[in-house]
């Protein structure tokens, strides 16, 4: 893919109007946004008020988003973009991918930073898991990012869509979906965060850590396996590379133990605790204050200090 | 039907050494079959076992993937028999580019119904390979899958999605990556670990396979260890918890953070 158009970058909508952090990357490679939107109707309007054009494949019905990839990466290398833009999520990467094996191009995740020097597209990246950074120049093709979805666009201008018929492989039809009973939670707006891991012994428990969040006005955060596994809280909740990546000012994490996979979401807290009883535990290595012993004692002391009650 | 498991042998990154100047030392790193493969290597079990099929491994990478150990790790865990591609030209190869020869490689084995894979690969963790490996295939590719069973006129697949558990019908072939709890796998047994020895093995050659070529050439300007890493702990001793309780609460109130 030689010659590319290096004023304009699309960002590739997967049924989520939660652009902004796509949107913001393309724009500091590009002047021009065009943004290729896989969803329903509201899903494109929404985006357009965050960039200059919207391409629309039409009424999914009940095609999965994904079925639409091949043609989404058609459009996207017709126009040759200086680069392309799509959530780290697993629809995201959906769409990433077919743009990927369209253009040949590597899908560099875990964005920090991404500039311009020279006529080439430079990118800050995490590698092996977020244990080391690398600053890499692309030639030859667009730079194919996966990066943190951020929030809605806000209303006002309005960029036009275009509706394009959408395409899809004919190979899936979604027959049933059955609605998820438990309520997201938002823990990327909380300042504060709890987060508890596998040493807790038992679901009920949870009330122990409800209660110090409660004292610290924060929301309760989980490590993997108490979202998989046991569910004992949604699957929203759990923070790491392949959960939630959250900046809070404070971070409390209570009986985790500190794996890379896990530490690697919280790595932009201000301030991290750690409760754990174990004090070899990993996490005593990566937090600004520790309190070595066991939770059931620890948590109820904190809560009290802080003037809250146990529940 | 014909199911090929694709899965990584690769080490967990927390055991690799990240020099100051933020290159790897890999050099301690005890590589395994990936920490979520083993959920693909079960679902594709069952499936072939009701479909009365063949389960083929898939990995490729670096020459160093092809070790016994490392191919009775993976016959070892249900497989009928394993497919490699193990060439140093793929040593740091990105997703794209692995994506691209384990789509060669299928096309190769031939006849495959599915492609099954894990939800993120324990090393780099993006959950991108086998999406990107369906797209090269120009086949369907899901992802969070977390049951498949045979239907009238191919699967029955459930996701988990945002909105919910959502059930498709689909047709073969098709790539889909499980997510990390949609099955309890089973442990290699004794008799598991001495069956795998008699499963064949083939080494397909990478320059054998029609891999398209990279289009886009990445110059690393940098390395860096991540910041963030240097938080210094103060820690409190917690055997009197009322006391390490009130100390850092006064020392989170003098941090500002409360
Ligand atoms: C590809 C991949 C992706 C992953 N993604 C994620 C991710 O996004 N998020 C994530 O969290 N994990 C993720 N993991 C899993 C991760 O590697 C760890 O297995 C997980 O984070 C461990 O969770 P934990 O710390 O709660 O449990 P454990 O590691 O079991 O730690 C429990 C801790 O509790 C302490 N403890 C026990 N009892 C008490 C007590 N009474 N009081 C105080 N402390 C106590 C123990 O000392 C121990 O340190 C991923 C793994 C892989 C391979
Ligand atoms: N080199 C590889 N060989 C075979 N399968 C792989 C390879 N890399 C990744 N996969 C599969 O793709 C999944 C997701 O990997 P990743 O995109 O690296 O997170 C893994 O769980 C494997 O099932």
């Amino acid at each position: 893919m030689n010659a590319s158009n290096a004023s304009q970058s699309w960002v590739v909508v997967a049924d989520d109007p939660a652009v902004t952090g796509l949107v913001e990357v393309a724009r500091t490679v590009a002047d021009e946004v065009v943004a290729v939107v896989v969803g329903a109707r509201p899903v494109a309007d929404t985006v357009a008020a965050g960039v200059d054009r919207v391409v629309w494949l039409g009424e999914p019905g009940a095609v999965p988003l994904e079925a639409f990839a091949p043609q989404v990466a058609e459009l996207v290398a017709a126009a040759r973009p200086v680069a392309v833009v799509g959530a780290a999520t697993p629809a995201g990467r959906a769409l990433l991918g077919a743009v990927a094996a369209r253009t040949q191009a590597p899908v560099l995740g875990g964005v920090r930073t991404v500039s311009v020097a020279d006529g080439r597209v430079v990118v800050t990246h995490a590698v092996m898991g977020g244990i080391a950074e690398r600053t890499v120049a692309l030639e030859g093709g667009p730079a194919v990012l996966a990066v943190e979805a951020g929030a809605v666009p806000a209303g006002g201008a309005t960029a036009p869509v275009a509706e394009v018929a959408g395409a899809p492989l004919d190979a899936a039809t979604v027959t049933q979906v059955r609605p998820k009973v438990r309520a997201g939670v938002d823990l990327g707006a909380a300042s504060v965060v709890v987060g508890v891991g596998r040493g807790l012994k038992a679901e009920a428990d949870l009330g122990l850590i409800r209660g110090l969040a409660a004292a610290v006005h924060g929301e309760v955060a989980c490590s993997r396996p108490l979202a998989e596994g046991v569910e004992w809280l949604p699957k929203e909740s759990y923070i790491g590379i392949s959960g939630q990546h959250v900046a809070p000012d404070l971070y409390v994490a209570v009986a985790i133990s500190g794996q890379l996979q896990h530490m690697v979401g919280v790595r932009d807290a201000k301030v991290i605790v750690a409760v754990n009883n174990d004090k070899n535990a990993p996490v005593f290595g990566q937090c600004d204050y520790g309190v070595v012993g066991d939770l059931y004692q620890v948590v109820p002391a904190l809560t009290a200090a802080l003037g809250g009650s146990d529940d | 039907m014909k199911i090929v498991v694709a899965y990584k042998w690769a080490p967990n990154p927390q055991d690799l050494e990240v020099r100051a100047d933020g290159t790897v030392d890999e050099a301690r790193g005890k590589p395994a079959v990936s920490e979520y493969d083993p959920v693909a290597f079960e679902l594709a079990r069952r499936l072939a076992d009701e479909t009365g099929g063949e389960v083929v491994g898939l990995t490729v990478g670096a020459a160093a993937i092809d070790t016994p150990l490392a191919r009775k790790a993976a016959l070892s865990r249900g497989l009928d028999r394993l497919v490699l591609v193990a060439d140093d030209a793929l040593a740091g190869a990105d997703s794209t580019r692995l994506a691209a020869v384990l789509a060669a490689a299928v096309r190769a084995i031939g006849g495959v119904d599915l492609v099954l894979a894990g939800d993120s690969s324990v090393d780099v963790a993006e959950g991108q390979v086998p999406l990107t490996a369906a797209a090269q295939l120009g086949w369907l590719g899901l992802g969070r899958v977390t049951a498949v069973t045979p239907a009238a006129e191919g699967l029955s697949v459930e996701r988990d999605t945002p909105a919910g558990v959502a059930v498709l019908a689909v047709r073969t072939p098709v790539v889909l990556a499980a997510t990390a709890d949609a099955v309890v796998p089973r442990v290699a047994g004794m008799k598991d670990i001495l069956a795998a020895a008699k499963k064949p093995v083939e080494v397909l050659a990478l320059a054998a396979l029609d891999v398209p070529a990279p289009a886009v050439t990445l110059a690393t300007l940098g390395t860096a260890k991540p910041s963030g890493g240097d938080r210094r702990a103060v820690l409190f001793d917690g055997s009197d918890p009322a006391s390490a309780a009130s100390q850092l609460v006064g020392a989170l109130r003098s941090a500002g953070v409360l």
